[in-house]
C-alpha cells in the first residue's frame, strides 16, 4: 500500500452537521493522554501519563499508568492503574498484584496491567448516555498478566491473561485466569500442536509464550438477549477477545466457564463462514443498552497475521496461519452471527481487493459506537483517527502528528469519543467545519499543479473502468 | 506372625517393602492383586474396606497385613514391620506417585520412638525415594534432625493458626516455641511451602460452641510470623479451601463455606508476597 511522505496532520475532515461532536482521549505515542477538541485544539496534555488505553471519566478525570515494566523482564506490564485529577493530583491507584523483583530495579508491587480496565457504573468504558462510570467508589475490572505453567498448552512459561476485580480500597475480590479454561476453547489437534511449540514466543523476561493475548475486556450489561431469557448473556458476564487465537468469548462471571465463543476457527458452520474469518482484532465488545446497534457485538476485525492450525505458504509452521492485508470494522448479532453492518475497505470507498490494504491496521485500533449511529473508529497503526455515519460517510478525520523517538510509529491504541460535559474545566470549543480538500489539486509549497500543453491523438479509443485488472476485483469473484 | 503383602505388577514401593522383608528375614506371602492375588484382593478389601485408603487414583499399594493389623503404603509398611505399633501416627497413606513418599509426619507420633522412626525414613532415603514431610510445627527437635540428616527433599508445614490458637486448633497441648523453631528450620530445605486451611475453629466449647472462621486478620498474622521467623517476605505460601465433608469434628461438618477467600490473600500478601490461593478443581 502506498503511503506519501507527506502528509496533512492533526483533523482533515470535520462535519459538525453530521458529528456526534465532544472531546477526543488517546494516548499520544512518547508523549502523554492527550485531550482534543474537534478541530484539533489540544485541550489538556497529561503529559508522561501512559495509557493502555486512556479513558476519560465525568468530571474531567483520566485513567492511565504511570509507567510500564522494563520490556527485558516483562511484556506490556503496567506498573499500576491510576486515575488523575484535571491537574494531575492522583486519585485513586492499584498495583498490587504481584511483587516484582526485577534484577537492577527497585522492587515494587505492579499490577501488570495491559489492554483494558472497567470502572464500575459503565459496561464498556465509553459513553453511553445514562451509564456513567464511577469516579469517587466502585469496583474496577483490570486486565492483568500472569507468569504460569501449564502443560496441557506447552512446556513453556506462559504469560497468562487474567481478570481481576479490585474494590475502590484495592482489595482483589474476583480472579480469573484465561489457561485455566483451555479446553473450553475449541483449538484443533492442529492447533494445539503447534501452540505447544511455538505459544507466540516472545523474548521479554527470558522468553514467554504470549499464547492467547487478550486485548479487551468488558461487560456485557443490561441486553435485550438476557431480557429474553439467554443466560449466556448475563449483565454481569464478561466479554473479551484474544487476538493471537482470533477468539471472542464470554464468560460467565459467576463460574468463569465460556458461554458463548467466535474462534478459533470460522469455517466450521455456515453462520461462520459467513461472518467470516476474523483475524488479529482489537475491541470486541457488545453495543450497550442506550446506543444504536445495543445488544450487537462491534468488533475491530484487524486482519494482518494470527491463529494457530495447519501450515500454508505464509505460515510455514502453523502459527499465525490466518493472513489478509487490510481491516473491517464489524457489528454482528451475537445469535444469529448475521453482519449488522460493517466498515470495510468497500465502504470506505477503496477498489477491492487490489487497494484493499488502504484501510488496514495489522494491529492495536477500536471501535466506539456513538449516540447518535455514528461509528469512531481508530485505524491505529496509522495514527488514524475517524467517524464515520451509518451510510459510511467520512465526516472527521484526524492523523496524529505524534511520532516516537524510541519506536518509530505515530500509533494510536485506541481512542474515545467523550461528551463535552465530561470536561467540565475545558471552555466549550468553537466547531468549526473543515471541508475535505481536493487532493487532485492539493499541493504542497514549490509543487506545481500547471499544464502547459494539452495534445490531442486521433483515433484513440475512450478508456474501460477497472474490470480486468491483473487480479480479480471482488465483482468477478463474486461471480 | 505371618504376613501376607499384597503388591501390585511394577510397584516400586511394593518392590522396597519386599527387600526389606527379605533383607530382615520376614517370612511374607505375596500376593499380586494384578495377578494370581486379584481375587484374593478382592475378598480382602470388601471385608476390611474402612481400613483401606481409596484415593483419587485408586488404591495405594503395598498393604501390608498380619492378620490383626494392616498398614497400607511403603512409610507406614516398613514402620510397622520395623516397630509395630511404636510408629503409628508417623506414617499415613501418601498421595503421591513414583519416586515420590508423602504421608511423613514427624509432628505426630510418639516423641519416645523419634529415632525408630528416623531409621524408616533413612531406609526410604537408601532406596533412593524423594521424601515429602508435612509437619504442623510441634516437634521441632526432629524435623531439625531430618533436616541436617538431608532425609526430606520436601516439607509442608501446616501452619494451623497463630500461635495462641495451636492447641485449640490441634486439641492438643502445644508449646508455642516449638512451632516457632520449626519455621525458620522449614525455609533450609530444598524445597518447602508454608500453608494454612482456612477452617472454622471452636474458639469457645459449651452446650452451644462458639464456632468461627480464621479471619483474614489471623492469616496475616501467620504470614508475619513466617517472615518473622524467615526473615523473607517471599516464602511459597498457599491458602486453602476448608472442605468440611473431610472434618473429623461432626460439628464442623454442617459450617456454611466461604464465599471468597481473596480477603485472606490480601492479608498474607502483606507479609508474604507470594501469597496463593489453592485452585480448586
Amino acid at each position: 500500500m502506498s503511503y506519501p511522505s507527506v502528509y496533512p496532520t492533526g483533523v482533515t475532515v470535520y462535519n459538525p452537521e453530521k458529528c456526534w461532536s465532544g472531546f477526543t482521549i488517546f494516548p499520544a505515542r512518547e508523549l502523554g493522554a492527550l485531550l482534543i477538541d474537534m478541530n484539533g485544539a489540544e485541550v489538556n496534555l497529561w503529559k508522561g501519563l501512559h495509557g493502555f488505553p486512556n479513558k476519560l471519566l465525568p468530571g474531567g478525570y483520566v485513567l492511565g499508568h504511570t509507567g510500564e515494566r522494563s520490556n527485558a523482564f516483562g511484556m506490556q506490564d503496567q506498573i499500576d492503574l491510576i486515575q488523575v485529577d484535571w491537574d494531575g493530583n492522583v486519585v485513586w491507584k492499584f498495583n498490587q498484584y504481584e511483587y516484582i523483583e526485577d534484577p537492577g530495579e527497585e522492587p515494587q508491587w505492579m499490577a501488570r496491567q495491559h489492554h483494558d480496565y472497567q470502572r464500575a457504573g459503565n459496561p464498556v468504558g465509553y459513553y453511553v448516555p445514562g451509564m456513567e462510570p464511577q469516579v469517587d467508589k466502585g469496583n474496577t475490572l483490570i486486565l492483568c498478566h500472569k507468569n504460569v505453567k501449564n502443560p496441557k498448552i506447552a512446556d513453556k512459561v506462559l504469560l497468562d491473561d487474567v481478570i481481576v476485580e479490585v474494590t475502590w480500597e484495592g482489595e482483589i475480590i474476583w480472579e480469573w485466569a484465561c489457561n485455566e479454561h483451555f479446553d473450553e476453547y475449541g483449538f484443533s489437534e492442529e492447533a494445539k500442536n503447534i501452540l505447544f511449540r511455538d505459544p507466540n514466543w516472545r523474548a521479554s523476561g527470558g522468553g514467554m509464550g504470549d499464547w492467547m493475548h487478550i486485548n479487551s475486556m468488558s461487560v456485557l450489561g443490561p441486553n435485550r438477549w438476557y431480557d429474553a431469557g439467554d443466560e449466556r448473556f448475563h449483565p454481569d458476564n464478561i466479554i473479551w477477545d484474544a487476538r493471537e487465537s482470533n477468539i471472542i468469548a464470554i464468560i460467565e462471571k459467576k463460574t468463569g466457564k465460556l458461554v458463548w465463543k467466535v474462534g478459533p476457527e470460522y469455517n466450521t458452520s455456515p453462520e461462520l463462514k459467513e461472518l467470516g474469518w476474523i483475524i488479529g482484532q482489537h475491541h470486541a465488545h457488545m453495543i450497550p443498552r442506550g446506543l444504536p446497534g445495543e445488544g450487537n457485538i462491534l468488533v475491530f476485525d484487524n486482519g494482518g497475521w494470527a491463529g494457530y492450525g495447519a501450515p500454508n505458504p505464509g505460515a510455514p509452521t502453523g502459527a499465525k496461519n490466518a493472513l489478509r492485508d487490510y481491516s473491517r470494522i464489524l457489528e454482528f448479532d451475537p445469535v444469529t452471527l448475521k453482519i449488522v453492518w460493517q466498515y470495510t475497505p468497500a465502504e470506505a470507498g477503496f477498489t477491492m481487493p487490489v487497494d484493499a490494504s488502504r484501510f488496514y491496521s495489522p494491529f492495536i485500533s477500536s471501535a466506539q459506537r456513538l449516540p447518535n449511529g455514528n461509528t469512531l473508529i481508530t485505524e491505529g497503526s496509522g495514527g488514524r483517527i475517524i467517524e464515520v455515519t451509518q451510510d459510511h460517510e467520512l465526516v472527521w478525520e484526524y492523523i496524529s502528528p505524534y511520532w516516537g523517538d524510541k519506536l518509530k510509529l505515530n500509533m494510536i491504541y485506541r481512542a474515545y469519543r467523550v461528551p463535552y460535559e465530561w470536561a467540565p474545566q475545558a471552555e466549550r470549543p468553537q466547531e468549526v467545519a473543515i471541508k475535505p480538500v481536493d487532493v487532485t489539486t492539493f499541493r504542497v509549497p514549490g509543487a506545481s499543479n500547471l499544464r502547459k500543453k494539452e495534445t490531442v491523438v486521433d483515433g484513440v479509443w475512450s478508456f474501460q473502468g477497472d474490470g480486468a485488472l491483473c487480479v480479480a476485483a471482488d465483482e468477478e469473484l463474486d461471480q | 506372625m505371618s504376613y501376607v503383602l499384597f503388591t501390585a505388577t511394577g510397584c516400586t514401593r511394593c518392590k522396597i517393602v519386599k527387600n526389606f522383608m527379605t533383607d530382615h528375614g520376614i517370612a511374607f506371602e505375596e500376593k499380586n492383586m494384578k495377578a494370581e492375588g486379584k481375587d484374593d484382593f478382592k475378598k480382602f478389601y470388601s471385608a476390611n474396606r474402612c481400613f483401606i485408603t481409596r484415593g483419587q487414583d485408586g488404591v495405594e499399594f503395598p498393604v501390608l497385613t498380619d492378620g490383626e493389623e494392616i498398614r497400607q503404603g511403603i512409610g507406614a509398611s516398613i514402620a510397622y514391620l520395623s516397630a509395630g505399633k511404636r510408629l503409628d501416627g508417623f506414617f499415613c497413606v501418601g498421595t503421591l506417585h513414583k519416586e515420590w513418599v508423602d504421608g511423613i509426619h514427624p509432628c505426630s507420633g510418639n516423641l519416645e520412638h523419634a529415632d525408630e522412626f528416623l531409621q524408616v525414613m533413612r531406609y526410604l532415603k537408601k532406596s533412593s525415594m524423594k521424601l515429602q514431610v508435612e509437619t504442623s510445627g510441634r516437634n521441632s527437635h526432629v524435623l531439625k534432625q531430618i533436616l541436617e540428616e538431608g532425609l526430606a527433599d520436601k516439607v509442608v508445614m501446616n501452619v494451623v493458626g497463630p500461635t495462641a490458637l495451636y492447641s485449640k486448633i490441634l486439641r492438643k497441648p502445644v508449646v508455642e516455641s516449638d512451632i516457632l523453631k520449626s519455621i525458620p528450620l522449614v525455609a533450609q530445605f530444598p524445597s518447602y511451602q508454608f500453608q494454612t486451611t482456612v477452617a472454622p475453629i471452636i474458639r469457645q466449647e459449651g452446650d452451644v460452641p462458639e464456632i468461627s472462621y480464621l479471619t483474614p486478620a489471623e492469616i496475616g498474622e501467620i504470614a508475619k510470623l513466617i517472615e518473622e521467623g524467615t526473615g523473607n517476605k517471599k516464602n511459597p505460601y498457599l491458602i486453602r479451601l476448608f472442605k468440611s465433608s473431610e472434618s473429623k469434628d461432626e460439628r464442623l461438618k454442617s459450617i456454611e463455606p466461604l464465599s471468597s477467600l481473596f480477603p485472606y490473600r490480601t492479608a498474607a500478601r502483606a507479609y508474604q508476597v507470594l501469597t496463593e490461593l489453592e485452585k480448586v478443581i
